[in-house]
């Protein structure tokens, strides 16, 4: 390891992981530090100083620097884990540079998946900020030779208003270095906050609308070559044999060759050429035979035979006497991530090193599989996280990063990029799984649910499993979920709040169904559920704070007024990633069946709100996302391999849709920050189908909903 | 392999590249002009629009071969000082999220707002729908259209309508 530029020097006591010290050449730093345990893979890559996960420094020049370690998605996490530090330390937005971190074990949770990157970081980073702060402090304090108590900090100045004295972070950080870092840093109260819960601009916007490189699939090294890899397009399936001599006479071509027997890396055939059009040119003409194997006898169809069956199997118990029995089948299909900038990997095996660029949402997945596919040490792997063209959990698996890093071993020294075309995107995702739930009720003379059983079948393996311990089932004493699997065979993985994507369109289409075969108005009904549910079964579902956003996005939106035919209202809610959210939508839906959004309301309670504007924009998006996913998309299965190809036959939701409003409205709240990439999406699907149902009579309980003819008379 | 000479964003430049070449990989690869993104290679997301004398095209459709001596514009020749009215706007109102396909959205509401200074709903709508956004920030892509319209139309008054 290269030796830090700084000296260690005060360890701060608290969790152990902030340090501060002094930079080369003057100035302060305030780093974290992460105990290495069990896991020696990483322990060997140990930074032996802390410079490396240097959080914030502070140079002599007034610059302030703090480190992003975390991947930019459009989350606005690069933007928003720095605001953090800089408002504990009170600097002034402006004199803030952000860098990217690379890949380092220092930086703790790198991971930025399951909307957890600013649940896990703001705790340290606000004491990172704070310990700063004390520490410009105790330097003005000790030059003034005033009381600290007398000293504020306020927009990069430690002022002693006393004596009417104010002194930059600049002209202090070196002294402030070399004061001795205090073990609690007294952190502010968040009604004291300036800069968090405002709107800041995402950091790197200029570079977005002038078109400068951010992305991964815009590096560019000096010599890089370009490569594809082609995999069968049956899961599974492994090269028998392919024309390889052929294809490396074509223009351009530098290399054709097979990658198989490499642990974590599926079997495929690269093509290294000049340029990319030539690499895709070439790989045109790749003739492939393939061993299918058995996946190839898996469809879509066949899928759902074998779920009914699986459902039979698993009735509900007898059901009470004199009680309307509701039953519904509903079933979601499975989806690709389809980010728009494909998945790619550059890669350049030097004198045993393995550097990457990777677009990636868990670099330390890509690490492991680099590292125990090729043999390469972890400490011999360095990966710089560039910005990725949308996420949504796809990046979290790094296949391209193993294909990239065996192609570039393969190359010895020559720097490569790794491009997946938008088909081969679409033929190898780890999609999300498709789901049935079989719905078993029974409301009782009073107009209450007395049982609820659900036979919920999925794929083996992958997320999105699901048990009795959410909403609504907590609310219904003795209601069962009997969860059952199909073969695995189809790859399934993590798709923008995994489980609760499918799960709760189907659970909350189901509640207003109920709602509506008991007589009951859905708002009244849902309020009455969750008043019913026992203390017992709350466990982290705080029923005050889910009540308050359903009051907010139904008092918001206007909820209950009369409408005629061919208008309606639907409302659902969700408690994911730890935040509550109600969403309120409106539809038209025309005799001819022609749907179109009117308005969206959605209600948040994710705790203290970071940036109001990335926060804003991700509830905006995630429904939105959820639309788009719920209105046009599904993957089909058909002889194990996936149907669609491109954006031809898989629509996304596009400007014309979206010409209503998409409100959304926080609750203030002084809580620690849950995630939000996540939470927005879940009600958005139905929400829709609700006011579907509710503009229509039909009730959707199978999505695409574009599946579904909508005219009615 | 045949030599074409281009120009692009106001500046000749001589390539060496397959005639069917599309002028996204002639842009990306040869040029070294990235900000212009691929997305679908089939014209179905927008991700890639250039300005081909002054109409936006799908850099993914246009062989380099058809291009001939067209004036080219990419995002990285919008503007020289990022100040373009939708640029400034985009910044102003947060627009991106990932920020892959706003190179593209922003070359299809350039040529909008070029034919059409105050555009309605309706016509953004049919100007922008080819353009696709993964991350659904259409609310702000609207709302960025409008407000660069708004910033287009102060700074032409201000010049005193030049």
């Amino acid at each position: 390891m290269t030796r830090a530029p700084g000296t260690p020097s005060n360890t701060i006591d608290r969790r152990g992981f902030i340090k501060a010290g002094a930079l080369l050449g003057g100035g302060l730093l305030v780093g974290t530090y992460v105990r290495f345990g069990a896991d020696d893979a990483l322990a060997e890559t140990a930074p032996t100083d802390f410079a490396p996960n240097v959080f914030v420094s502070i140079a002599p020049s007034g610059a302030i620097t703090i480190i992003a370690p975390n991947s930019e998605m459009g989350q606005g996490i690069k933007t928003g884990l720095p605001m953090i530090v800089a408002e504990e330390l009170d600097a002034a937005w402006t004199d803030v540079k952000i860098v990217q971190g690379d890949w380092n074990p220092a930086y703790g949770r790198q991971s930025s998946v399951g909307s957890g990157s600013t649940t896990a970081n703001y705790a340290p980073l606000r004491l990172a900020g704070a310990t700063a702060r004390a520490m410009l402090i105790a330097a003005a304090a000790d030059t003034w030779g005033v009381p600290a108590s007398e000293c504020i900090a306020q927009k990069s100045f430690v002022v002693h208003t006393q004596s009417n004295r104010r002194a930059s972070y600049g002209s202090l950080a070196t002294k402030a270095a070399t004061m001795p870092a205090p073990a609690n840093a007294p952190l502010k109260d968040p009604k004291d906050f300036t800069l968090l819960g405002t709107r800041v601009p995402g950091v790197d916007n200029d570079k977005v609308v002038t078109g400068a490189p951010l992305f991964g699939i815009d590096v560019r090294l000096p010599g890089m070559v370009y490569a594809t890899y082609t995999k069968c397009p049956v899961f599974g399936g492994t090269v028998e044999s392919a024309n390889v001599d052929e294809v490396k006479g074509r223009p351009g071509v530098r290399d054709v060759f097979v990658l198989s027997g490499v642990s974590g890396l599926t079997p495929g055939v690269a093509v290294v050429a000049d340029s990319t059009w030539n690499a895709l040119s070439a790989t045109k003409a790749l003739q492939v035979k393939w061993n299918a194997g058995p996946v190839a006898s898996q469809s879509s169809t066949e899928m759902a035979a074998q779920a009914a069956q699986l459902a039979k199997a698993n009735p509900p118990a007898a059901l009470p006497e004199n009680a309307k029995v509701v039953e519904a089948a509903y079933h979601y299909p499975f989806l690709a991530h389809a980010t728009l900038e494909p998945q790619n990997c550059t890669a350049q095996f030097k004198n045993g090193v393995m550097e990457m660029w990777t677009p990636t949402q868990m670099p330390i997945a890509g690490v492991q599989l680099v590292a125990q596919g090729l043999g390469i040490p972890s400490s011999n792997l360095v990966v710089h996280i560039t910005r990725l063209g949308g996420g949504f959990g796809r990046r979290g698996s790094n296949e391209f990063s193993i294909e990239a890093a065996a192609i570039a071993k393969r190359l010895d020294g020559v720097p490569v990029k790794l491009m997946w075309t938008r088909e081969h995107d679409f033929a190898h995702d780890n999609y999300r799984s498709n789901g049935w739930h079989y719905f078993t009720a029974a409301i009782d003379n009073a107009g209450k649910v007395a049982l609820l059983h659900d036979a919920f079948v999925k794929m083996q393996g992958g997320p999105g499993d699901m048990g009795a311990n959410g909403f609504p089932f907590i609310a219904i004493p003795g209601s069962k979920v009997v969860s059952s699997k199909l073969p695995a065979g189809i790859p399934t993985g993590y798709w923008r709040a995994p489980g609760e994507n499918g799960n709760c369109w189907a659970t909350q289409s189901f509640v207003d169904e109920l709602a509506h075969a008991a007589g009951r108005e859905p708002r009244a009904f849902t309020l009455e559920l969750l008043d019913a549910i026992p203390p017992a079964a709350q466990r982290g579902f705080d029923i005050a704070r889910m009540k308050a956003v359903l009051d907010l996005a139904t008092g918001k939106a206007g909820w209950g007024r009369a409408r005629p035919r061919g208008e309606g209202q639907g409302f659902a809610i969700s408690h994911t990633n730890n935040a509550y959210v109600a969403i309120v939508a409106d539809v038209t839906v025309s005799k001819a069946g022609e749907l179109a959004i009117t308005r969206l309301t959605a209600a948040v309670d994710c705790g203290t709100v970071i940036n109001l504007s990335a926060a804003e924009a991700q509830v905006q998006g995630a429904m939105l996302d959820g639309i788009s996913a719920a209105w046009f998309q599904k993957v089909t299965i058909e002889g194990g391999a996936a149907a669609q190809t491109n954006f031809d036959s898989y629509p996304m939701l596009r400007m014309r849709q979206v010409r209503s409003a998409v409100e959304v409205h926080f609750v203030k709240s002084p809580l620690p920050p849950t995630g939000l990439g996540e939470p927005g999406l879940p009600p958005a699907a139905p929400a829709l189908c609700n006011a579907i149902f509710a503009a229509t009579g039909k009730r959707i309980r199978t999505l695409p909903i574009k599946d579904t003819d909508l005219k009615w008379a | 392999m045949s030599t074409y000479t281009l120009r692009v964003n106001g500046q000749q430049h001589s390539v060496d590249v397959a005639p069917d070449t599309p002028m996204l990989w002639v842009l990306r690869d040869a040029l070294g002009l990235v900000g212009t993104k691929y997305g679908c290679g089939i014209g179905q997301c927008g991700a890639c629009t250039i300005h081909v004398d002054g109409k936006p095209r799908r850099a993914c459709r246009t062989a380099v071969s058809t291009v001939g001596t067209a004036a080219v514009v990419t995002i990285e020749g919008l503007s020289s000082d990022a100040k373009q009215p939708l640029q400034q706007a985009w910044v102003e109102l947060d627009v991106p999220q990932c920020g892959y396909c706003q190179a593209g959205q922003i070359m299809t509401a350039a040529a909008l707002l070029k034919e059409n200074a105050h555009p309605a709903d309706a016509d953004i709508d049919n100007a922008m729908n080819g353009n696709l956004c993964r991350c659904a920030s259409y609310v702000r892509i609207r709302s960025g259209i409008k407000r660069a319209a708004e910033i287009a139309a102060a700074s032409t008054s201000s010049q005193g309508g030049k």
